[in-house]
């Protein structure tokens, strides 16, 4: 059923062609859009056995592509050796070093950034991953950082520090109507380039965010008019200086922001931080050649600055990123002032598809986030990613722990349902009757001519205690109604149904998240590869087993059936940190490696201690808290637990009496069983 | 058999599963009837009609829901999405009417309108479900939880669709009933030659045996039920009763302390499947039969296709003159008009079919296998007692030979089953090759009744026995070491051929 595309779709065609119709593709890659991206990769997925040409196609591309499509284009290579790996990253770590340092020097401060972060994931292994070697070698990434640090030196000794937490407007030498160029120049420049909007954070923090000015639709008109302006103005100047690339972008920028303005509402802060950045860029713009005028901007986000307060509301997003909204009208987008509508969904889609957000691609999707530090990102991705099922609330509560904090909008974070059964499934299909219900089942009955005497509420009447052979001929509808009417939302993947009440979508959603990821799983051979069966269990895990369905669990419930497991030190687990499976057991100092039993990575037979992961059966010993328990350390695979368990499960065996007990009296045998049953839990 | 070179069997020996093998092995006169051919049809069905069709395992057969709704033994099928089905006789069932397209070939199809039985299972899971009601309505403690459901009667009756019905209704409205298969010739989750127990917390699937696959490492397309295996090497539980009881104790330790421990499967209670003949025997005073309900604390029996049966069963344990309130209510269950009997090569097809999809996976899963060279000195084997093995006996011939007179008859209970000849350890022979062996959760040397009633870890394939180098390759299900465990062999069930290779 899951349907696998075809393997070698350019099959029998020569490398170079494939390798063309794949820079073909390239080249309609305008912006950060993870459809297309992903698309790419699946392509060069498909076509391994041409991957040196393709691997050229894209070098190629980044390096001839215009500076704007360098990033998108970037991604689609760290898509490719994240989710494909050899032989791309063979071939694509071979002029890595050219290829990036070019790029770099031509990109602005915003995508260096975007870069920098990249180029950190690359030092890491793939998240989510066995393999515990990082994306590409360190011989490969290292000299590229070396020169970046390097040219950041530079930047240093030309007397700019790049931490600066000082509003003060650094002096700027005139420096900044000089092309960026020079190497050695390259980090200073990008702090200084004002390109696109990133300013405006800062302009936003400098006034009381709150209360917000009342916001008046003709102000959108006023704004409107000066954007436009303002573009005419930027054309001119452009059209006078076209090799100003600053100039470009700018105009670039009011572009796209005059798009946004013209196609959707923003809500009022937003509104605010645009009509303030319009206005100032329209007091600037005519001086724009004078240092002075970009002063505010120069203060934006240097790239070492600790981040931003959280607090600042997101200002314009959408000039960085117009394409990455979907163009989803249906949500007011008045509350949520830190994320657009449609943003959180990206932020989320990011996390649920089941491949690794690589850091850059967080950050796009929200650009609230840009100003935040890769340590946030990873908390947050690790507290959203490990999630069984992450939606928006935990979304919401994972940014709160990572540092932000959201002005009291976040969508009702207490309407999480009860992981258990909807109510309404439980009840009786009859108490849930109204009245348009009743005329289903009349229509349901004219179906049925023969059946005249069963009532709408008939469920009742099914609990017979003893029910004689003619009512149990009898059809009663109320029992097919309960279990397809009354669920009227199907899966269309599984035909799975779901009551229509809000719980009953709220449900159905997480099932389809959980389809994605395991889709996405599926497709991917590096984690298909090599599937196996696991041992069976023993009967104290059965017993102790939980069964539910994780394909509509929360995080919250799947904890929550976590919990009774942990009594015992070697059924302990932590949750992987996101990119590190093998960590070292600071007692007794042997590797331990994570697994993933439920679509998570964990190390199992792992507690916390001092901030570190070490064996929970380690840990036990050490503080001599619980009774000596076999230790049996670090088995992948939950294998340790079960060997465990079975040491226990034996010791109980030999004193049980040698025969099974049978008993006859079936609540003589009930107590019995509880007996033994207890016996089978003790230790 | 002997197969050298074979060191990658997961990669190299998947090139066919049971789907794609040209050989239709023993499917049992399949090309006589070769039904219509691949065109695509469709069909449209009316209210409260079936599909039924029978699909040889060499053959391949999709079912695609137009419009309408469907469900096959319970699980219904999602709109405009393609099952397919090989090795299976079964019947699309539909109680609003819907439209069909069908391709591929079958032994035999057409529409069955006798479904009178489909109303009744469906009352029973209303009664089921009125029960569990009632369970999640009383107080936690000293409840007795939901209903305790056995089902029984002859071979052939639906006895298995009945099970696989009740669950998947009883999980589609919100319950995690928990399944026990009690017949040692069909798997459920698991190879033959075993007893399991599994809670079904997630939903049902439409193809395969409807109840998806026990946990592998990886993600899967079916949903995941983790079953407690407890191994019965034999047929028929008539050949070892001793034995058969004992592990039923065991589970039902096991059942009900996990139903104690997890309230939502307590109220969605239990439904037990049993093996045809060999329960139903009057001779031995439903012996068995009394067991399993009086281990489980069964609280509905249902019986299918037998008014003896049921008459019987009635009398026995329908009424309870001490406490009315403790009786069990029998019920009197129709056969499917569509029920047809399995006959022997189809049924062995069918564990062929499991064997091979415990190691390699279905098509939907591929797993891998992993082949492990052991030396005899590092192993210890037990073989299950048994009559097949009668011939090649050569020590304890005596009380041996008083149980194999008696083998044609029903079993004469006690007597021959001292527990000291439960199990033999041999050396690995010939004989293994192509064998189920399991792997027991206890100490190689543990005794003999440790080793009868523990779990089951996994089970070995035997690819090869060495007997001159004295190595036994296994293929193993999971690359985890095996440790110290008891190893157990028996005769059931019948050896697979060309598994690997």
């Amino acid at each position: 059923m899951s349907a696998r595309s075809p393997r070698g779709s350019f099959s029998g065609v020569s490398s170079a062609e494939v390798a063309a119709d794949f820079a073909d593709s390239l080249k309609d890659l305008q912006g950060n859009n993870r459809y297309e991206i992903s698309n790419l990769t699946i392509i060069a997925k498909e076509n391994t056995e041409h991957a040196q040409d393709i691997s050229q196609a894209l070098i190629n591309h980044i390096k001839t592509t215009p500076p704007p499509r360098k990033l998108p284009a970037f991604y689609v290579l760290d898509s490719i050796v994240k989710n494909v790996g050899t032989p791309y990253t063979v071939y694509l770590s071979r002029n890595l070093y050219d290829t990036f340092m070019q790029a770099y020097t031509l990109v602005d401060g915003n995508v260096r950034r975007q870069m920098d972060a990249m180029l950190k994931t690359w030092k890491e292994p793939v998240p989510g991953s066995m393999d515990p070697r990082p994306v590409f070698l360190p011989e490969v990434v290292k000299p590229i950082e070396t020169a970046l640090m390097r040219a950041r030196t530079a930047a240093l000794k030309h007397g700019q520090p790049p931490i600066r937490n000082t509003p003060t407007p650094p002096n700027l030498n005139g420096q900044y109507s000089t092309p960026p160029a020079h190497f050695q120049q390259l980090y200073a420049q990008s702090q200084q380039v004002p390109t696109h909007f990133q300013t405006t954070p800062v302009q936003q923090q400098q006034q009381p965010p709150y209360p917000i000015p009342p916001y008046q639709h003709n102000e959108v008109d006023v704004v409107k008019a000066n954007v436009a302006s303002l573009v005419k103005r930027t054309q001119s100047e452009w059209a006078s200086n076209l090799g100003d690339k600053s100039v470009r972008d700018r105009l670039q920028a009011l572009l796209d922001l005059q798009k946004v303005l013209d196609l959707q509402q923003l809500d009022p802060v937003s509104m605010q931080a645009v009509k303030a950045q319009v206005d100032a860029l329209s007091a600037q713009a005519p001086r724009h050649s004078t240092p002075i005028a970009v002063a505010p901007p120069v203060a934006s986000t240097p790239q070492w600055q600790p981040p931003l307060l959280a607090h600042q509301p997101y200002a314009t997003p959408q000039q960085t990123l117009p394409f990455q909204r979907p163009p989803s009208a249906v949500q007011p987008p008045q509350p949520a002032p830190v994320f657009a509508p449609g943003q959180l969904e990206s932020l989320q889609a990011l996390f649920t598809n089941g491949q690794k957000p690589s850091t850059p691609q967080m950050r796009n999707a929200a650009p609230s986030l840009q100003s935040a530090t890769h340590g946030q990102l990873n908390a947050m991705q690790n507290g959203v990613a490990s999630a069984a099922q992450p939606n928006t609330n935990d979304l919401i509560s994972s940014l709160f722990k990572s540092g932000f904090q959201l002005p009291s909008v976040a969508p009702t974070p207490s309407q999480q349902p009860p992981p258990s059964l909807p109510v309404n499934m439980a009840q009786p299909p009859a108490a849930a009757l109204p009245d348009f219900n009743n005329s289903v089942l009349a229509s349901l009955m004219r179906t049925m001519p023969n059946i005249t005497s069963v009532a709408p509420g008939a469920s009742k009447t099914v609990r017979w205690r003893q029910p004689t052979a003619s009512s149990l001929k009898t059809f009663n509808p109320s029992l097919v109604y309960a279990l397809y009417d009354n669920q009227p939302n199907q899966c269309s993947n599984c035909g799975r149904r779901f009551p229509g009440t809000e719980a009953g979508r709220e449900k159905k959603q997480r099932h389809l998240d959980w389809h994605f990821r395991t889709n996405q799983r599926l497709a991917d051979p590096a984690i298909t590869r090599g599937n196996h069966r696991q041992p069976f269990v023993d009967e104290h895990e059965w017993v102790a087993l939980k069964d539910f369905d994780a394909s509509t669990a929360t995080a919250d419930a799947t904890a929550k059936q976590a919990q009774p497991v942990k009594n015992r030190p070697e059924e302990q687990f932590v949750r992987a940190p996101p990119g590190k499976i093998v960590n070292k057991c600071s007692i007794c100092q042997e590797d331990m490696k994570a697994s993933h039993p439920n679509d998570d990575w964990v190390f199992m037979n792992a507690a916390r201690w001092n901030g570190k992961i070490v064996h929970a059966t380690c840990l036990a010993e050490m503080t001599g808290g619980s009774a000596p328990t076999p230790v049996v350390r670090g088995n992948p695979g939950g294998g340790g637990s079960l060997a465990a368990a079975l040491g226990v499960a034996n010791e109980a065996r030999r004193d049980r009496s040698a025969t099974p007990d049978s008993l006859l009296g079936k609540r003589k045998a009930e107590a019995a069983m509880m007996g033994q049953g207890s016996r089978m839990r003790v230790e | 058999m002997a197969l050298p070179g074979l060191s990658l069997p997961g990669l190299s020996a998947f090139s066919g599963p049971a789907q794609s093998t040209s050989t239709p092995a023993g499917t049992g006169g399949d090309s006589a009837f070769a039904g219509p051919s691949s065109i695509t049809r469709t069909e449209s069905l009316e209210p409260r009609t079936e599909w039924r069709f029978e699909v040889s395992f060499a053959g391949s057969y999709t079912i695609r829901l137009l419009s309408g709704t469907a469900e096959i033994f319970g699980s219904e099928l999602a709109p405009n999405l393609l099952y397919s089905f090989s090795g299976v006789k079964a019947a699309v069932f539909t109680w609003q009417g819907c439209r069909l397209e069908i391709e591929g070939e079958a032994e035999s199809e057409y529409v069955g309108s006798e479904t009178e039985y489909a109303i009744e299972w469906l009352n029973v899971h209303g009664i089921l479900e009125g029960m569990r009601e009632d369970a999640e309505a009383a107080p936690q403690q000293g409840g007795s939880g939901g209903p305790r459901v056995l089902v029984v009667g002859p071979e052939g009756v639906g006895k298995s669709s009945l099970v696989r019905s009740l669950t998947a209704w009883g999980v589609k409205m919100g319950r995690t009933p928990t399944v026990v298969n009690l017949d040692s010739r069909e798997g459920l989750l698991t190879p033959p030659a075993s007893l399991v127990a599994a809670t079904a917390g997630s939903q049902m699937e439409v193809e395969g045996n409807g109840y998806g696959i026990a946990p592998v490492s990886g993600p899967t397309v079916s949903a995941i039920k983790t079953p407690l295996v407890y191994h019965f090497p034999y047929e028929s539980p008539t050949e070892k009763p001793e034995i058969f009881k004992g592990i039923v104790t065991r589970m039902a330790t096991a059942v009900t302390s996990k139903l104690e421990e997890d309230a939502e499967a307590k109220a969605s209670g239990l439904v037990i499947d049993t093996p045809g003949a060999a329960l139903n025997d009057p001779r031995s005073n439903y012996d068995l039969i009394t067991h399993i309900i009086s281990e489980f604390s069964i609280t509905v029996i249902l019986t299918i296709g037998s008014e003896r049966l049921y008459s019987d069963l009635t009398r026995r344990f329908g009424s309870n003159p001490s406490s009315p309130s403790d009786a069990v209510i029998v019920l009197r269950i129709a056969k499917p008009g569509g029920a047809v009997e399995r006959d022997v090569s189809f049924l062995k097809s069918s564990r062929q079919q499991e064997t091979r999809q415990y190691f390699f996976g279905s098509a939907r899963e591929t797993l891998n296998p992993h082949s492990q060279v052991i030396g005899f000195n590092d192993l210890t084997i037990y073989r299950a007692r048994s009559s097949a093995f009668a011939s090649e006996e050569d020590e304890g011939d005596n009380d041996k030979g008083a149980a194999d007179d008696d083998d044609d008859d029903y079993e004469p209970t006690a007597g021959n089953d001292n527990s000291g000849l439960l199990f033999d350890k041999v050396t690995p022979s010939a004989a293994m090759m192509g064998g189920l062996v399991a792997v027991k959760f206890c100490a190689s040397s543990s005794d003999l009744e440790t080793i009868r009633d523990s779990a089951v870890m996994a089970f070995l394939y035997v690819a090869d026995v060495d007997e001159a180098r004295k190595r036994l390759r296994f293929l193993a299900p999971h690359p985890q070491r095996l440790g110290d465990r008891a190893l157990v062999w028996g005769a059931w069930p019948e050896p697979t051929a060309g598994l690997v290779g």
